[in-house]
């Protein structure tokens, strides 16, 4: 016989996580699908008997308007197999355990007061910080486990420090979480961390901005960039450690060098961050590639398909320049990247941008001289 | 070597799949593919170029019609680094279902769930994919015969009527092959978050 179905869908993932922790304890429902499609939104889909899934579906709408906002919630008393197997939400078994300890989830926009926020909680209490995710639209979460008051604590303290630094979207405690929301929670990082004097983060919007950025911060002091970490609605963030000082100054380069390119989003500075921290979000690119031909850089960003191709076709027809790949960040942006001698560059990316400006949108367009080596093996676009 | 490539890009998905239909029935191009960058999405084609041109004409046209934010241009004598934008090529192995296709756009994926339900229930149509463009744009598209998807469009209105996230629905009566190949085979384009 087939079970009706419960379809649940919110902005924000600890509405959606609040609402489906009292769904499951309300009736007797299991979570068989999960769905996010950016911009934040994300479903739930609960099955069980028609009773049982409406009662849930009651008390989830309650609950979603309660922490958040709600876009659907509806009941399918019998649900067609034919248009259900079509559907991409289907979840395997649960991959993460859940056991009695209490569970907070600090959710922001951007990934520094994130980062921020997650180093203030593994300080101020005994919490395990167990992994995050990106739900599109800028929006990512955190997520800390273990004992009530502790996790009280974290997320008390967790959304001062995130405030400081950024924008906090909800934050959600359950007391005591039920087995069934494993499939919502996102995977512990399986890494290890190590020491270091200070990581600092500087968040921009747009894949040339970030190049721009880490250059900057190199050269500026000693820093090592650990990661550019692609996050959603465009954001991208580069992820520098080093001593206080260096640190310090690196990102005072990297936030001038945001302003120039336009697009600087966040800026976060963590001095001695915790271990849990570091393997949670730094954990270093295995890979390391080939340096590259050491040769000036083009960067041309866009928000349109169309202004991009004409504007690359219009490069490579202008100067004596190669075409080295493209990379999309999300929230419509694309980067193209070029190489070639630093006239030739120069050339191009002018010709480039006064294409792009007529079709479409031109968000950045960037000459680098000379790359520096460790900021060259870190880039995802080759 | 192509002689020119005409692109279009729109909102959404749905607008694509009509213009792409619309290009390849109105001159003698072939359809490359699509490319999907968070929202929006682009679909290629290559002619010489005054079929290029024509195409983009109808493809533009026929876009409007369903959704607002349409841009089209060709580029003449396109470089090869041109072609490495086509990231969701024509599958021109798969096999396609025979039938008129449906199409409905929301944003957001609650709806589908139930949406799809609907219309499976209402007439003899099946649900051949359900993309995710991200960006919340979330498109179902489903076959059978014209008269049986013209009956579930229109009850999926129906329902969804009222919901303010409904972008739009469009019904092809005779897709070409090859537009089915792009889109309507549940490979590649377009996973969830």
């Amino acid at each position: 016989m087939s079970k009706a179905i419960g379809v649940l869908e919110t902005r924000g993932m600890a509405s959606l996580l609040g609402a489906t922790d009292a769904m499951l304890k309300a009736a007797d429902v299991c979570v068989t699908g999960r769905h996010g499609i950016g911009s934040g939104w994300v479903t739930v889909v609960v099955e069980g008997d028609v009773a049982a899934v409406q009662t849930a579906i009651a008390i989830g709408r309650a609950q979603a308007q309660r922490h958040g906002e709600l876009i659907v919630a509806e009941v399918i008393a019998r649900p067609e197999t034919r248009a259900q197997d079509a559907m991409p939400h289907a979840v395997a078994s649960a991959e993460v355990e859940i056991d009695q300890r209490a569970l907070g989830l600090l959710e922001t926009q951007g990934l520094a007061p994130l980062i921020a926020g997650a180093d203030a909680m593994a300080k101020a209490a005994d919490v395990e910080v167990c992994g995050w995710a990106f739900i599109g639209g800028a929006l990512c979460h955190v997520l800390v486990r273990g004992d009530v008051a502790a996790v009280q604590t974290a997320i008390e303290t967790g959304r001062r420090a995130a405030e400081k630094v950024g924008t906090v979207y909800a934050t959600l405690v359950l007391p005591q979480p039920i087995a069934g929301v494993a499939p919502l929670l996102p995977l512990t990082p399986q890494s290890t961390g190590g020491r270091t004097g200070a990581l600092g983060v500087v968040e921009v919007i747009g894949y040339a901005a970030v190049v721009a950025v880490a250059d900057a911060m190199v050269k500026a002091a000693e820093v090592d960039i650990q990661r550019l970490s692609i996050g959603s609605g465009g954001r991208i963030s580069a992820l520098a450690v080093g001593s206080l000082d260096d640190v310090q100054a690196a990102v005072q380069a990297g936030r001038e060098m945001a302003g120039q390119v336009g697009g600087l989003d966040g800026v976060a500075l963590v001095s001695r961050p915790d271990v849990a921290t570091m393997s949670c979000f730094v954990s270093v690119l295995e890979e390391v590639r080939q340096g590259g031909a050491r040769r000036a850089m083009g960067l041309i960003e866009t928000r349109s398909t169309v202004a991009l191709v004409r504007a690359v076709d219009q490069m490579l027809k202008s100067a004596d320049v190669s075409y080295e790949g493209s990379y999309k960040v999300g929230y419509f942006l694309t980067a193209s990247i070029v190489r070639g001698d630093v006239g030739a560059v120069r050339v191009a990316i002018d010709a480039g941008a006064q294409e792009a400006a007529k079709h479409g949108e031109l968000v950045a367009a960037h000459v680098i001289p000379q790359l520096y080596e460790e900021v060259e093996r870190r880039l995802p676009h080759q | 070597m192509h002689a020119s490539i005409g692109m279009v890009e729109v909102e959404g998905i749905a607008g694509i799949i009509v213009a792409a239909d619309a290009a390849v029935k109105s001159a003698d191009v072939e359809l490359l593919g699509w490319d999907s960058i968070g929202g929006f999405t682009t679909v290629f084609f290559s002619g010489s170029i005054s079929d290029v041109d024509a195409a983009l004409k109808s493809g533009a046209a026929a876009a409007r019609e369903v959704v607002e934010h349409v841009v089209a241009a060709p580029v003449t004598q396109p470089q090869p680094a041109c072609l490495e934008f086509v990231t969701n090529p024509v599958n021109k192995e798969a096999v396609t279902k025979s039938g008129a296709l449906g199409i409905v756009e929301t944003r957001g994926y609650g709806a589908h769930v139930y949406g799809d339900d609907e219309m499976v229930k209402t007439a003899a149509v099946d649900v051949v994919h359900v993309i995710t463009v991200h960006n919340r744009v979330v498109c179902s598209l489903v076959q059978g015969d014209v008269g049986a998807v013209r009956e579930a469009i229109a009850r999926v209105q129906t329902r969804l009527r009222g919901y303010e996230h409904l972008m739009c629905t469009a019904v092809l009566p005779q897709p070409r092959p090859e537009v089915l190949q792009a889109f309507a085979v549940r490979t590649g384009g377009g996973s969830g978050v």
